[in-house]
């Protein structure tokens, strides 16, 4: 057994009897054999084909502590300034992996729409956690880790015929260094329901740190939900992350991935289009400056006729970022009528930047549609020199090609106060 | 205002400009002609400090000032504009905040304070309907989806938002229909000043009965091969360029009369 896993073995057996819902029997089988997943297979080395450009091994050195800590009180003003919806009326705030009632508003929710920590479910309730979190947390190897580890996180459940317009916020703030946190998110729409939640990785410190999460999320014939995820870590962090949504009959599902900061990121996300009509919209921008690496691992899996997906990722990279997309899209033998789209554009900045892009598609069925392309692309010189032809200084043309390009990510967002949110966000937090 | 001096650049290792001469004076309008390929472009390029072509010997006084040491943005700021023959299309970039801009770079440069927004809005306005332009193009991205007339029009709106101090207009009545023609003629007109002069970039004469030019200079090869007044154009109108190319390869230096 190599020392890393030495080291998270003996946290594993230290941390147990601190977890929630420690004295039931199949969340202790659970923890048990997610375990057993992670020490069998250890952290992934980049000989493995899926984690071929992207090395953890600083990572599996750092022997991060898992032990919940309570953190230092903090007011909810020092937040706000940073959320991406300072005014949300319904958002949970974790802060070190830890629930905190006093930054959190639930709020009035309309009745049948149910947001709340998985810490406060009894065992009982929480028990079909494992029902919406089991693929996911056998996606990857860090994954496994979760669900021995798994302490806290938001769950989501939409009633049948339930609307929300209002976005939900969920924040998971990182302040003190030298930890794994291991949380997760459970999202179900039931039949008809319409719900939008947003996730926001916060870090505040400049010490390394993990955040390992999985999200699970089902939807049942013609729901809908919108997801957005931001990741502003801090400059040494790791955030690790696997999704796996489940889409039922004429369901709708649109992912959007943010990844503008942090020495490391890896999201897996999954969609599976099971019954007929399912449509998904994955879209998602990474930026990457000085040495750090932002990695998307994404299947489409079409495993039901006329369904659809949309996918675009964008990336802006600097200095020595790198990146890396992985486009899977499969379709299976009787997924008739498949429509999917699948791009990826990416603008380097810097001679030293690089990515990887690699669409995969598995099309098995003779009657679809299926498209994908990938750029990889500078500045373009004609426009640049427009804009300073007009009296643009060098660096400003340059910014607003760079934020156009990077824009146009968020004009497929429908909500127009998720869009203008999401798009002062972008601006703001430009590092050019 | 601007005194070109035997200028020579080239792309790459291939010579485009060989040796242009040109001095314009404030008030004036000068029109260039000349068979495509001949070089009026690059000049213009050239002019606004476009980086692909490489100045290799010669000199460009604007105002008094070395222009070729200006970046790009400087040349702008100090009233020099170019209508693209191409204007580039920029998703993402919204017409209404590049106008905005770039009026406000050059008040910064002239030590004017920021227009605020409804002083703005109010001049933009009143400069469109100028080139009967409907509003809504402010709104949409920078030449994105705009037809060819249209992108030339949104050349000219730019130009009479900045009032350059020289104004370069590459081909501007190209792919335009004749009330179209009329109407950026008409905005070309109205930015006619004692204090502004023009370079006309155009392959027919149409445009110069609109627009009376003072000069016409004729490029080939990337020289100025003759030069007279606006009967120049209506010579060429019918005879083409055959005629001065034969007789005109030895005559490269004719300066225009002033
Ligand atoms: N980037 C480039 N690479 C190679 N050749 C170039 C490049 N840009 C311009 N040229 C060449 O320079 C010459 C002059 O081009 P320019 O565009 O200045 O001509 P023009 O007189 O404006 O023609 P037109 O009337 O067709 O607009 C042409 O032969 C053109 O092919
Ligand atoms: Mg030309």
């Amino acid at each position: 057994m190599s020392a890393a896993i030495q080291h998270y073995q003996s946290e594993f057996e230290r941390v147990a009897p601190l977890l929630p819902w420690r004295d039931s029997a199949p969340w202790h089988a659970w923890r048990q054999s997610g375990w057993s997943r992670f020490a069998e297979q250890g952290f992934p080395s980049t000989r493995h084909e899926e984690w071929k450009y992207t090395s953890v091994a600083v990572l599996e050195k750092l022997a991060l502590s898992c032990t919940p800590v309570v953190p230092e009180t903090m007011a909810w003003a020092l937040l706000k300034e940073k959320s991406v919806l300072p005014d949300a009326s319904h958002r949970l705030v974790f802060v070190d992996g830890v629930y905190q009632p006093k930054l959190s508003s639930v709020g009035e929710l309309p009745s049948g729409l149910r947001m709340g920590a998985i810490s406060d479910q009894s065992a009982r309730d929480s028990i079909r956690l494992q029902g919406l979190l089991e693929q996911a947390q056998r996606r990857t190897p860090f994954a496994a880790l979760n669900a021995a580890f798994m302490t806290e996180g938001a769950w989501v459940t939409a009633d049948v015929g339930v609307h929300l317009d209002e976005p939900l916020l969920i924040m998971y703030v990182a302040t003190k260094g030298r930890r794994a946190m291991h949380v997760v998110n459970a999202y179900e729409a039931a039949a008809e329901s319409t719900f939008a939640v947003v996730e926001q990785y916060l870090g505040m410190t400049d010490e390394p740190y993990l955040v390992n999460e999985v999200t699970g999320v089902t939807l049942e014939q013609g729901a809908k939900i919108t997801h957005v995820k931001i990741q502003q870590e801090g400059p040494r962090s790791y955030h690790i992350a696997a999704l796996q949504a489940l889409q039922k009959r004429e369901s709708r599902f649109d992912s959007h991935s943010f990844a503008l900061s942090g020495a490391l990121g890896r999201n897996d996300i999954e969609s599976a289009l099971v019954e007929p009509g399912a449509a998904v919209s994955m879209r998602g921008l990474y930026r990457v400056a000085g040495r750090e690496l932002q990695d998307f691992h994404t299947t489409i899996r079409h495993d039901s006729p006329d369904c659809s997906s949309d996918e675009c990722f964008k990336g802006v990279l600097n200095d020595s970022g790198r990146a890396v997309f992985n486009g899977k899209i499969r379709v299976a033998p009787d997924a008739q009528h498949t429509i999917s789209q699948q791009t990826n554009h990416n603008l380097l900045l810097s001679d030293q930047a690089e990515v990887d892009t690699k669409p995969q598609l598995e099309i098995f069925a003779d009657d679809v549609k299926c498209s994908h392309g990938a750029t990889v692309g500078q500045l373009d010189e004609e426009q640049w020199f427009y804009l300073r032809s007009r009296g643009l200084s060098s660096e400003h043309a340059r910014t607003l090609l760079i934020e156009a390009f990077a824009l146009d990510i968020v004009t497929g967002i429908e909500h127009p106060v998720l869009r203008s949110a999401l798009e002062s966000l972008l601006r703001s937090t430009a590092h050019v | 205002m601007l005194i070109i001096k035997d200028l020579h650049a080239s792309v790459g290792d291939k010579p485009i400009l060989n040796g242009i001469n040109l001095e314009i004076k404030a008030g004036e309008i000068h029109a260039i002609m000349g068979p495509n390929g001949s070089g009026k472009s690059t000049l213009s390029n050239v002019l606004a400090g476009r980086e692909n072509a490489t100045v290799t010997s010669g000199s460009v006084l604007y105002q008094g000032k070395d222009l070729l040491a200006l970046a790009i943005e400087e040349r702008a700021r100090q009233g020099i504009f170019l209508a693209f023959q191409y204007p580039v299309e920029i998703p993402g970039v919204g017409n209404v905040y590049l106008l905005k801009a770039a009026l406000n770079a050059q008040r910064k440069h002239r030590g004017l304070p920021e227009l605020d927004a409804l002083d703005f809005l109010a001049l933009v306005k009143d400069k469109m309907k100028l080139m009967e332009m409907n509003e809504s193009m402010l709104y949409r991205s920078v030449n994105e989806g705009f037809s060819g007339g249209e992108k030339k029009r949104n050349e000219i709106l730019q130009m009479a938002v900045l009032e350059p101090k020289l104004a370069i207009l590459d081909e501007t009545d190209s792919g335009l229909d004749i009330d179209a023609l009329k109407i950026v003629a008409n905005g070309v007109n109205s930015l006619r000043a004692e204090d502004r002069a023009m370079i006309l970039v155009t392959h027919y004469q149409r445009l110069l009965d609109y627009i009376k030019p003072d000069f016409v200079h004729v490029l080939v090869g990337g020289k100025i091969v003759r030069s007279g007044g606006p009967e120049l154009a209506h010579e060429l109108e019918k005879q083409g360029y055959a005629w001065i190319s034969d007789e005109g390869t030895g005559v490269a230096e004719v300066q225009p009369k002033s």
